[in-house]
């Protein structure tokens, strides 16, 4: 008799914390209302890419914030994805707080409503289409194949039944199983036959393993900028032959999200197309990238 | 002549007296040599990472290299993640103490859902693995309309998995009591609920706590898992960001490598020097 009282207190207690935890409706309207109400906008992104968002070890997390504790400020972080979302956030009217789950989880979508957008160099793709919601583009990045120097390859028919390596859930790691599905316009070559494709948490293990002595794969796909960053970084690689497709990289909002997106959705893509008229954008790409990333090439 | 009572007790209080310091001595040398070695372990560590070439007649060697500058440029921002690691792990080791200690309960009692539910939860979660049940906790929990912060989803993920392994050690606890100890306890008098508190518990937590404190050296180091999720911002997250973004992730991870080992040796301590106390009134 007491052990029957005992689980249905305790039964009683758990439905209540459920329900109690269930309760609570959202008062805003949709997620840009809520974003303006709370005044901050949480903005995931992947500090694992130098020069386009990595951490600042030196900043320190000013005392004035309104991000949440576990969140990062943008004196913590720093690059050109960085500075991007920050004017995002000056253009909506309020502060930008950072996010930095995996790079997988981002681009899976259903994000629980963790973060509001994505300012990650995400590239546009039907796929990714199906979960999330892209503004226009804000900068365009070849595609390209690296390698070691002295790795004896010079185009792509070199990499023929060869390993190369690509970082998981990537647009390289679809393009070398041939399944990327990009406008025929963006892809400028394919993949040749019998390539094994190995991936790795991120396009950075590639490199640093090749230039560690590993053997497992003879060959990168990355983008132009990453490449470009591991030979500023002193990395003895080089670029095989040219871009093999362009890359369109939009912000995208999770379409999952609890809240109605579409006006959230037009604010960011109406700041995009204002940064890119007013040449902020261009600015941002020529400090970080020393080149202008921002002009469509298909145009 | 013939040694006196007294010269005779002297004697064997003398030899008992030079065994002992023989003894003694040889601890001593033991501890001494161990000593030693470890340094000359520590030393070949050290080597080993030192960048050194050397050539030894025909045959050359190389050690590994390291950047010294990017080490030192980034070793206080790896460092402030410690705080977060021993913080994640100390509230999980909490919460999966008490779920151990529940589920071990439950393993005991004769009540079919009890039992069930207790075994239904060690299985289910023991059955899966932790990093599975980290991106369950933040992904699927704010569709029941709990949104846990990162931080938090994280450790109940962590508690509810260590919980259920621990449960294994409080059992085994509870069961080493000899059945004589409760058959007292009843004998006296004792409701079960004060046999469990004053005669069971306090036996059973000696054995169940050195254990523990293996469990949450374990900890320490799965802690690292938390930080997919992007929000926990401790050693291996630091480690793993600014090693990628600047391509020293070898560098990086040798920095995190080294603070988990001294948080491991400053807990390895703290748990052995717990388990003299516990063992205080074995004889």
């Amino acid at each position: 008799m007491k052990k029957i009282t005992l689980i249905t207190t305790f039964i009683i207690i758990l439905s209540t914390l459920i329900t109690a935890c269930g309760g609570g409706a959202p008062a805003a309207a949709d997620l840009l209302e809520e974003i303006q109400n709370r005044g901050y906008i949480m903005v995931s992104t992947d500090p694992n890419y130098e020069p386009q968002s990595f951490l600042n070890t030196a900043g320190t997390r000013p005392s004035d914030t309104i991000c949440p504790s576990d969140a990062l400020t943008p004196a913590e972080m720093q690059g050109f994805d960085v500075d991007v979302a920050v004017e995002i956030g000056k253009r909506l009217g309020v502060e930008t707080c950072f996010a930095t789950p995996d790079w997988d989880i981002i681009t899976a979508g259903n994000w629980a409503d963790k973060w509001d957008i994505s300012v990650g160099s995400m590239t546009v793709t039907p796929d990714r289409q199906e979960a999330l919601d892209f503004t226009s583009p804000y900068y365009y990045t070849p595609a390209m194949v690296g390698t070691l120097s002295d790795s004896g390859i010079s185009s792509l028919d070199d990499l023929a039944n060869q390993a190369v390596c690509v970082a998981v859930a990537t647009t390289y790691e679809s393009w070398l199983e041939g399944t990327l599905d990009l406008p025929a316009e963006q892809i400028y070559a394919q993949p040749p036959a019998g390539i094994t494709v190995v991936t790795l948490p991120t396009d950075q293990e590639c490199a640093q393993a090749l230039a560690a002595g590993r053997t497992d794969f003879v060959a990168y796909v990355t983008s132009d900028t990453v490449i470009d960053a591991n030979l500023a970084a002193g990395m003895d690689v080089t670029k095989v032959g040219k871009a093999v497709f362009s890359e369109f990289l939009a912000v995208a909002i999770d379409k999952s999200h609890t809240l109605p997106i579409d006006t959230l959705l037009k604010a960011v893509d109406d700041a995009v197309i204002g940064m890119h008229a007013d040449g902020t954008l261009t600015n941002l790409s020529i400090n970080w990238f020393g080149t202008d990333l921002t002009l469509d090439p298909s145009k | 002549m013939d040694p006196t009572e007294t010269e005779k007790e002297q004697f064997s209080k003398a030899q008992g007296e030079l065994l002992f310091n023989a003894q003694l001595r040889i601890q001593r040398m033991f501890k001494l040599n161990v000593t030693i070695s470890w340094i000359l372990l520590l030393l070949f560590l050290v080597f080993l990472f030192s960048g050194l070439e050397f050539s030894i007649g025909n045959a050359h060697f190389s050690t590994i290299q390291l950047d010294t500058e990017f080490i030192r440029e980034n070793l206080k921002f790896i460092a402030s993640g410690i705080w977060v690691t021993i913080g994640i792990s100390l509230l999980s080791i909490l919460l999966a103490t008490i779920l151990a200690l529940l589920a071990a309960l439950g393993r005991l009692s004769k009540f079919p859902p009890i039992y069930a539910l207790s075994t239904f939860y060690v299985s289910l979660i023991r059955g899966t693995p932790l990093f599975l049940q980290i991106f369950f906790f933040f992904l699927a929990l704010p569709q029941l309309g709990i949104i846990l912060p990162g931080l938090y989803a994280g450790v109940l993920a962590l508690g509810l998995n260590y919980g259920a392994y621990m449960s294994e050690i409080f059992r085994a606890g509870l069961s080493s009591v000899g059945k004589g100890q409760r058959e007292a306890a009843f004998a006296i008098g004792m409701t079960p609920g004060q046999m469990m508190k004053r005669v069971v518990l306090p036996q059973a937590l000696r054995f169940a706590l050195p254990p523990t404190g293996n469990e949450f050296i374990a900890m320490l180091k799965d802690s690292a898992l938390v930080s997919a999720t992007g929000f926990v911002h401790e050693l291996m997250w630091r480690a793993t960001k600014v090693g990628r973004a600047r391509f020293h992730s070898l560098e990086a991870l040798i920095i995190a490598a080294v603070f988990y080992w001294i948080m491991t040796l400053a807990f390895t301590s703290l748990q052995s020097r717990m388990e003299t106390y516990l063992a205080r009134g074995d004889r």
